[in-house]
């Protein structure tokens, strides 16, 4: 084997995946146009998901804190993997209090806004691609008096403290409270002196006179985890996207 | 050996040491520095698997959170320890290989020095959550650079050294060397552009750092592994390598298979369909060089099973050399599509990542350590007693982590999968088995520890002043490492 024989070989074997893998796809995928509703459909105009929020400080956050350890932010197809069947992962399931059911798979779209896509590493904890839309849900169907804001810090405080809520109907479940493996995020918090009502300070009870305010870091990732509603509710997806166009619209 | 060949020999051997002598500094500081990295790596690690059976552990510190404080492990794993390692091995080797001395080892080592303070610096925002918050490449954005100018810096004297070599003979351990050299540098700038420097897609911005994780293994990792496996085998056995043809296939086995590793941690994930099966396949083939490496390593040691037992350099690189099939093998196994389904999200991918690593590329990397540093430091290693300790502890810690993780994942992942288990109950198969993860690491953790502790010996140059070296069985009367001689003279088993 010559060094020409060999350099060139080098340059084959590695160039022919560099520019399939890398080059070509991330090309096209920076170029994605947007996605025209139907002419049968009742919308009319490109689809967008919709999010608001913190997103883009919020998910730079997400990753910092390492969140995407023990939490993933895809629903894979079928074929991949039964996420759309898990609790209330993909979206809401048709109950009493759900008029139709909202679950779909993960589209490249749901990621506007963010740098990177956190689609995580492990599942020691629930997906969070619907995260926001099941804890406002929850929240409402329990009547519970937190709002999602508050939750979501108190459970970045401490996941045991929060209470846990289920959906009787569908079995669904959010954040077993009592033996959550998620370790508390103190760090995003500080121990402050309160004055007068302590405004935006966490219910929690320590010595008189302090209380537990959540950091700027911490309020940013939470309005990004309240963001995270992929699925259908009030945003169909155009026939384009709907990879799976036959599924019922609810689970007979 | 003829007697017209002594003159010829003397010359050799002052060569050689003259060689040594060059880079007696950058080489042990890069090992020693690494080998500190490596066990700070090692409690970093126990520390995040203790996370995982009990969260509350160390919450007060949250720079020890638990996203923070694994990406961190294996940050230092791979940067402090691994590449550092993996420069030691190429720049000594290179320059035995090529023949030639090396002019620049002040620079090589200053840029040595460089290297730690940017690794030391990554780690450090890590651990502040100022990462770039990119799985798997988590040092922030200006981490990159300086990295690729320490690199570039540190290695580049061994292409000149390749290219200025006495015309002749390529042995195939400067192949893998010279490959996984040019391979990491364009790995590491498209990676560091895709994913820092453009405005692309957030999926495929994930997608190419889960394929620069996966490259790095297999285009740099493996290599330098291979290259030194390449080396030591007929060096200490005496014995030409078993097949040259063999060895060809291998290598360009690996370096076809090689560049398609890494986005299948994307299977299921809206990018184009091709590119996570094209990962898979990628690491189910990863299988045919690793039989074609390991049989042609173990066709030249067996036969001198003795000699395998008792120098240590040996015992590690084919121990190496074994769990390089074993990799291969569970490869396959765990990347076909009914499997992918469970091992995507669970503890398998690490426990995986840690078989690639710690299994195959660090006991080689252990065993041209071993081999090395007494060379350099023209002193013999100290104790036999803490290699042993060092090979046992290490097999032992190595096989349990993998099982245990391996095990656990797929326990999870079936969990997750069967949808008449609520999702808690997968979560606490895994915690269940994080336990032994744990153990498992205070094993390696106490490897290690005295690993680094003799190696710090060996760098204050109070090893042994012996003509013998240090093997593992105390009454062998002569030396097993054969006579001295470049193994590129053996040339192939069919010349």
């Amino acid at each position: 084997m010559t060094f020409k024989a060999f350099i060139i070989g080098l340059l084959a074997t590695f160039g022919i995946p560099w520019l399939l893998l890398v080059v070509v796809p991330y090309s096209t995928m920076r170029s994605l146009g947007p996605v025209e509703y139907g002419k049968d459909s009742e919308f009319t105009g490109a689809f967008v998901p919709k999010r608001d929020g913190r997103i883009k400080e919020g998910s730079r956050i997400f990753g910092q804190e390492g969140c995407a350890l023990c939490h993933t932010q895809v629903i894979r197809p079928t074929y991949a993997g039964n996420d759309v069947h898990r609790g209330e992962w993909a979206g809401l399931r048709k109950s009493s209090s759900v008029d139709e059911d909202t679950r779909r798979e993960t589209i490249a779209q749901d990621f506007q806004q963010e740098d990177v896509a956190h689609i995580g590493q492990t599942r020691v904890g629930p997906d969070l691609s619907n995260f926001g839309r099941r804890l406002e849900h929850y929240l409402k169907l329990n009547k519970s008096s937190r709002t999602p804001e508050q939750w979501a810090l108190m459970h970045l405080y401490n996941p045991k403290a929060v209470p846990r809520y289920e959906v009787p109907e569908t079995g669904a479940q959010i954040i077993t409270a009592w033996k959550s493996a998620c370790p508390p995020k103190s760090g995003l918090f500080a121990k402050v002196q309160v004055n007068g009502a302590g405004y935006g300070n966490l219910p929690v009870d320590i010595e008189a006179g302090m209380g537990i305010k959540p950091s700027d870091r911490a309020r940013a990732l939470v309005s990004y985890l309240l963001s995270l509603k992929k699925d259908t509710l009030g945003n169909p997806l155009p026939d384009a996207l709907n990879f799976n166009p036959k599924a019922p619209k609810s689970e007979e | 050996m003829a007697e017209n060949n002594s003159t010829a020999d003397s010359k050799d051997v002052v060569l050689r040491s003259s060689i040594d002598r060059s880079l007696r500094h950058p080489v042990m500081f890069l090992f020693a520095s690494g080998a500190l990295w490596l066990v700070l790596s090692i409690v970093l690690g126990l520390v995040a698997s203790a996370k995982k059976h009990n969260p509350e552990f160390l919450t007060c510190f949250s720079w020890l959170d638990a996203g923070k404080v694994d990406a961190a492990h294996m940050s230092a794993m791979i940067y402090g320890w691994g590449l550092q390692a993996a420069f030691g091995i190429i720049i000594w080797l290179m320059a035995r290989l090529s023949r030639k001395e090396c002019t620049a080892s002040g620079i090589i080592l200053w840029a040595a020095h460089v290297w730690n303070a940017v690794v030391s610096y990554g780690i450090i925002r890590i651990m502040m959550g100022e990462g770039s918050g990119v799985t798997y490449m988590e040092f922030p954005s200006e981490v990159w650079p300086l990295l690729l100018v320490c690199y570039t810096t540190i290695t580049i004297w061994s292409l000149v050294q390749f290219q200025v070599r006495d015309a002749g003979h390529v042995y195939v351990s400067q192949w893998y060397l010279l490959a996984g050299l040019l391979w990491f540098p364009w790995i590491a700038v498209t990676a560091w552009v895709f994913v820092f420097l453009m405005d692309g897609h957030p999926l495929m911005v994930a997608g190419v750092a889960g394929w620069f994780k996966g490259t790095l293994f297999s285009l740099f990792f493996l290599p330098v592994a291979l290259g030194s496996a390449y080396y030591l085998a007929p060096k200490v056995t005496g014995r030409p390598v078993y097949s040259y043809n063999i060895a060809l296939f291998g290598f360009w086995s690996l370096a076809v298979f090689g560049p398609w590793a890494g986005m299948e941690k994307l299977f299921g994930a809206p990018i184009p369909q091709f590119l996570p099966y094209a990962g898979a396949a990628s690491m189910i083939l990863i299988l045919i060089p690793a039989i074609a490496v390991g049989y042609n390593i173990i066709k030249t040691v067996i036969g001198n099973s003795e000699v395998v037992a008792e120098s240590p350099s040996l015992r590690f690189t084919a121990a190496g050399v074994v769990l390089f099939l074993a990799f291969g093998g569970l490869s396959v196994l765990l990347h076909t599509v009914p499997a992918l389904k469970l091992t995507q999200f669970t503890y398998t991918g690490y426990g995986f990542d840690i078989l690639g690593l710690y299994g195959v590329f660090s006991l080689c990397a252990f065993g041209a350590i071993y081999f090395i540093v007494p060379r350099i430091t023209r002193r013999e290693w100290l104790s036999r007693r803490f290699i042993k300790w060092h090979f046992f502890c290490s097999i032992y810690g190595i096989s349990s982590v993998v099982i245990c993780a391996i095990a656990g994942g797929l326990s999870q992942g079936q969990g997750i999968e069967d949808l008449s288990q609520p999702f808690g109950t997968m979560a606490e198969r895994a915690s269940q088995f994080s336990w032994g993860v744990t153990l498992a690491w205070a094993f390696i953790l106490f490897a290690n520890f005295f690993f680094c502790l003799h190696l710090f010996l060996m760098w204050a140059r109070l090893g042994r002043r012996s003509s013998h070296p240090t093997l593992l069985d105390a009454h062998h009367p002569t030396s097993p490492h054969g006579p001295e001689g470049e193994v590129d003279n053996y040339s192939s088993a069919s010349a």
